[in-house]
Order: C-alpha cells, then structure tokens, then sequence
C-alpha cells in the first residue's frame, strides 16, 4: 500500500494508526440454514469485547422495482444469486473500515424490499465478522479477508432449519418457502455457495454443534487482537522516541505561572485541601483554559452600534464552538464549560486504558451532528500522561470529518513527552495546557474531582 | 479636553501570534497608556469579541449580564495576580513534590453603587466568601460634582486588601471619591487594586498620577468622552448600570 515520494524529506512523516486501521476481516460463507448466523454469534460471545461486530450482508440486498417486488412477494424473486447483492456498495464499505474510517451500513427493510433511509454508522471495530451465503463470492471482497470460513450442514438440515425460521419469524406460509427453496435456494447452491468451499480456510462441518472449529477460530481471532495490541502499543511508545527530540511548538499554550494560577495549583495538588475546596479551584482554573481555549477559533470584523449611537469596530466568533468530553474525566472540564458557553455542544467519547498493557481503548461514543462544520472543537481531558488517549480522541475527530486544525485539546496537567508526541502526529492541533507535569503521571485529578 | 482632539482609532489585527497577519481580522483594541500601575487586559480575539458582544445595543439584558460577568471574572483573575504570595511545597496525591504558593493577606470588595454592584457576582465567582462593602456615591445637582451619600465598609478594612470595583470610568470623579473615603479609612493606597471594565484614557492618566501606587486593572481604554453634560465614554457602551439592572 505505501506509495514512494518523488521527493526526498528530512523528517519522515510521522503517524498514528489506531487499532481499528487494520481490521481484521473474517468471511463467513455457506448455505442457507448451515448455521453462519449462530456460528459468527458464538465466535462474538466467547470473545465478548466491544470491537468485535458481524456485518451481515443481508443489509446490502438491492432496493427492488415494483416489477421485481411483485414477484418477491410471489416467492418468484431470486433472492440468493449474486446479483441480488449490492457488492460495489459492500466492497466500498469494507475498504473503508479497513482504513479505519467510520462507514455507513444501509438498512435493509424485507417488509418493503426496500433500502431504508436510514443508516447505522459502524465505526473503530478491530474485528469484522462479514456473514452470507455469498460472503467469498467477490474476489475483490476475498481480496480483503483475513480468515474465510466455509460452513457446511446436510441439505436436509439446511431446508428444515429454513422453514422454522421463516415460519417462526418472518411469518412466512410452508409452500412459498418450500417453493422458493428449489426455485432458487438449491439451484444457487450448486452454482454459487458450494464453488467457495475449495477457496476457504477453514470449513466447519455441522455448524454450531462444532465447538472445537469455532473455538479453534476464537483462538485465532484472540491472537490476532494479541498482536494487533501489541502493535498499538508499540507504535505508541516509538512515538514517544520520535516526539522526545523535538521542541514544543508555538501551537502547544502552556499558561503563564502567574501568582494566582500557581497559588490554584499548589491548593489542588495538596492531598489535605478538602473537597469542596479542590472542586471550587478545579473549576475556577478550568475556567481559565476554556476561556483560553476560545482565542483559537476564529472571528470575523464587525461594526456594532452602542446605545449611545457610537460605532465601534468588534469582532463576533465564527460558527459554532463545540466540545468533546473524553470519559471519564473530561467531564470534570463540563461546570468550567458551562460557565463560559452555556449551552455548548457537548459529544462524549470514553477512551478507557487497559491497566496492563497500559493501551488506551475506544468503548464509547457519541458525536453530534454537524461536528465537522464547527469552527471549533475542543477536546477535554483533565490530565494527559503518555498521550495515548489523546492520540486516539483527535484520530476519532478527524475519522468524523473535523479538520485537524480545528481542534483544541484543552488539559490542567499534561507530561511534555505526551503532548510532543500528540503534536508530532497532529501539528495542526492548538493544545492549551495548565501545568507541565512529570511524565508518565498517573491520573489522579479525575478521582480527587469526583471523590471516587 | 481629549474628546477635542480627534484621535485615531488604534485598529489592529487581533489573533493568536502563530496566525499571519493576513488572516487576522482587524478591530478597534484598547489605547495603550504608559503609566506603571494601570494594567490593561491582553486584547485577545476572546475579549474584543466579549466587548463587542456588551456594546452593541441590540444585545438583551439577559446576554448583557452573562457576557460582562464573563470579562469582570477575567478582570478579576487578572486582579488578585496582583495579590502577595509566599512559597509553599506540597506532596501531590502521587507522591510528588511541588513547589508551589500560597494565597497570603485578607481581601475585601468595595463597590461603588450602583453599577459596580454589578461586578460583585464576578469578584464571588473566584473568591467564595469574599466580603464585600458598599459606598454610594451621587452626582450633587446642583455643583455637578460627586457626593458621598453612603459607606457600609467591613470593620478591619484597613488591615485589608481591596478590589474596587466600578465597571465604567469615564471622569473619574466617583472612582477619585471612593479611594479617598477608603484612605480615610486607613487602608494604604497600595492595597488598593482598582478593577474596571472600560475606561477613558484621560480619565485613567489624571487617576493614576494622583494615585502613583494603586493599581488599575481594566478591559479596554476607550477612545475618549462626549461633550455631554454626563460625560459618557465613546464609543461605550451607554448606562452600564441601566443596562445591567433594569433595561
């Protein structure tokens, strides 16, 4: 995938991939009823982890002419050849992801036959799971796998499991089904679903009574996550090296140690201050970033007129200014932020870091609409140590259309190898930072804010 | 005397300094006077935006207050900077020394009634249980000139630091008042910390001559007064008391 420059350059770009990037893709084909839907389910519940998702490719059926959905409804549609799927659409889609930005999967509505107008945004999973009977059909989609599994049952179990579930729960009659069956569902298997056992990896027999094939997968998955893990982290730390040697740039605002903001920091940082106390001076110095914060976004002349009638020559902010809480502690930044936007547009976004690997991980989020049209962003966090976190929430914001000089990462305390290596990979980003602290401080400020 | 002359307006591109001039927009920044103990907040974007905000006569009561209070808190941020500290180190809760400061000296509000009342919210907003007294001061009528009508001051003011506060500065002649009554009252001059929120620059030269080591912390240093009978400052922002209290 790497291009080489024509041009020669002294300093080698420098860049952050998150752990979603290179997703892991796992196909999982077969026959209608062999048992794809419970197996993928299984291999998602004995993980359990939030980034494993199964996309199924039902989603990507084609909307179909009144013509055609007649027919659908006369059990005259052939719904499992090819052509019936959207592949452009899915190959798009899965391109995306693998490079790590957020895609919009369609919904699909069997009532109607018909695309919905709505989507689910997918965003920032490490593992896929793409299931359908024709998931290795496309070799372009082949292409991009990184496990293809071929589910196998007896035809007979296929069909019988068919009719339950179509009568159970799409409240189908038995002679369209069985219709449908050996109009199209057979004959597609010869043509289609049985060519792609000679391409997979693995072929399950017996579905989701094989325990050791799905745990073996499981077992492949987790080294996968492993090493994906491993990567992360030591991407992480590389950067550290990288960002070590350089100086903080004009974009990083440290504020200036004046009497008073030193004085609040002294009362923060004693263990005896009482709470209320700490509380009061947190959100009093919080004030001063956000207000700090605010001389980056951007304003536009203007000529106002006093009651007087005087004319005087102003200025009024540009667009909206909204802000981001990385969870948990961001939200201690939100009573500062209050007082100074009252209504300011708040997304949230918890970046939880995995106390033995020490790797940060995205479990939540929630943007609002129309973020990359802001003038300005800001993203809260009370305290930055390594900078992993932070690295991942400005990743998270560019990956939804905001600019990366559009935002301001607003912190009390931060390590200087951490923001060197935020503005290393972000030098766009303005960074307003109240106190430089020792590297590699643990977080505390969130705990002591919170009383927990 | 200064309204006379026709004074030009001190526009300047306003912005953060890694922005080229180009992309600064220009607007009308705050006249720049040279004497030690006036102080005048930094003209960034923010503020200029903030002052736009609370000239313009179109802006509604509610707006008026939230944005003034907005710069009286960084008008008085900028104030207590001006407050003694002594060291102090401390063990963070991660075991860490820091060498920091502590807050040292008792303060106290003083505001002149009525407009500066209005900064008192502000002044409560960084310090908790600050306490506050009040002087009335009226223009008499008759000679035009201001009169002490009423002080509530706290008993020990004299062992005090005070933040005066009155938000416009035109004359000077309540501000003048006000600090004479609280010398009277024993506080030395030097513990005198003037906050205002926009002032006329020969009203602030003539006060911090007669007044060589009380300190003025302001907003803005407006262009000059009108030829009124009230002198107002231009360009202003009109009755900062009316539109705070009542309009």
């Amino acid at each position: 995938m790497e291009s080489i420059s024509p041009f020669y350059s002294l300093t080698p770009e420098v860049k952050y991939s998150p752990p979603w990037q290179d997703l892991s893709i796992i196909g999982i084909a077969g026959s209608s009823g062999s048992g794809k839907t419970s197996v993928a389910m299984e291999i998602v519940r004995s993980l359990n982890l939030p980034w494993v998702v199964i996309l199924v490719m039902d989603s990507f059926y084609k909307t179909l002419t009144p013509e055609e959905h007649r027919k659908a409804h006369a059990n005259e549609y052939d719904f499992d050849c090819p052509e019936s799927i959207d592949f452009d659409l899915l190959v798009e889609t899965l391109q995306d992801l693998k490079k790590g930005k957020k895609a919009q999967i369609p919904i699909y509505s069997f009532a109607e036959h018909q695309r919905q107008p709505q989507t689910t945004t997918l965003y920032s999973p490490r593992v896929l799971i793409l299931e359908g009977i024709l998931a290795l059909h496309d070799p372009r989609i082949v292409n991009l796998l990184d496990v293809k599994i071929f589910v196998e049952a007896d035809m007979d179990v296929c069909l019988g499991r068919r009719v339950l579930r179509d009568v159970r729960e799409r409240g189908r009659d038995i002679e369209g089904i069985i219709k449908q069956w050996f109009a199209f569902v057979k004959p597609s298997y010869t043509r289609f679903v049985e060519p792609q056992r000679p391409i997979s990896d693995i072929i399950i027999p017996r579905g989701i009574e094989n325990t050791t094939a799905i745990d073996m997968v499981v077992k492949h998955i987790q080294r996968k996550l492993q090493d994906k893990s491993e990567l992360h982290t030591e991407a992480l730390r590389n950067l550290g090296l990288i960002a070590a040697k350089v100086e903080l740039p004009a974009n990083v605002h440290v504020m200036p140690p004046t009497p008073q903001f030193v004085g609040m920091n002294t009362i923060l940082q004693d263990p005896e201050m009482e709470h209320v106390d700490f509380v009061f001076y947190f959100d009093r110095l919080a004030s001063i970033l956000i207000e700090k914060a605010l001389d980056m976004t951007a304003y536009v002349q203007t000529t106002v007129e006093t009651p007087q009638g005087n004319k005087y020559m102003g200025l009024n902010p540009k667009g909206d200014v909204s802000a981001v809480a990385i969870l948990r502690g961001g939200s201690c930044l939100e009573t500062a932020l209050k007082r100074t936007i009252p209504d300011c547009i708040t997304g949230r976004v918890l970046i939880q870091t995995d106390e033995s690997s020490s790797e940060p991980e995205l479990h939540y989020l929630k943007l609002p609409p129309q973020l990359e049209e802001h003038s300005m962003v800001m993203l809260l966090d009370p305290q930055m140590s390594s900078g992993g976190a932070a690295l991942m929430a400005v990743r998270v914001l560019i990956d939804h259309g905001v600019q990366e000089e559009k935002i301001v990462f607003v912190t009390c305390a931060a390590g200087e190898l951490g923001i060197k290596r935020l503005v290393a990979v972000y030098p766009k980003i303005n960074v307003v930072v109240g106190r430089i602290e020792a590297d590699g401080e643990p977080r505390w400020m969130e705990k002591r804010y919170f009383g927990c | 005397m200064a309204s006379k002359d026709p004074v030009p307006s001190p526009a300047q591109g306003v912005g953060p300094i890694y922005r080229p001039d180009g992309e600064k927009p220009t607007a009308t920044v705050s006249k720049e006077v040279s004497y030690e103990n006036v102080h005048v907040l930094s003209q960034t974007p923010q503020l200029i935006a903030l002052l736009t905000m609370i000239r313009d006569k179109r802006t509604t009561r509610a707006d008026f207050i939230f944005y003034s209070n907005r710069i009286i808190r960084l008008l008085v941020e900028e104030g207590l900077n001006h407050l003694p500290v002594v060291e102090q180190s401390v063990t963070t809760p991660v075991g860490r020394a820091y060498l920091g400061v502590k807050f040292e000296g008792k303060i106290c509000g003083v505001s002149i009634m009525r407009a500066g009342e209005a900064m008192e919210q502000g002044l409560r907003d960084c310090c908790r249980s600050v306490r506050i007294g009040k002087i009335l001061i009226q223009r008499d009528e008759e000679t035009c000139m201001p009169k002490l009508f009423y002080e509530k001051l706290p008993a020990d003011i004299a062992d005090r630091w005070v933040l005066l506060l009155d938000p416009m500065f035109a004359t000077g002649g309540s501000a003048t008042l006000a600090v004479e009554v609280l010398k009277q009252k024993g506080v030395p001059e030097h513990r005198i910390l003037f906050l205002n929120l926009i002032a006329s620059p020969s009203g602030v030269a003539e006060f911090a001559e007669r007044f060589p080591k009380l300190r003025v912390v302001t907003a803005f240093i407006d262009q000059g007064l009108d030829d009124k009978k009230y002198r107002y400052i231009t360009p202003g922002l009109g009755d900062f008391g009316d539109r705070y209290y009542t309009l």
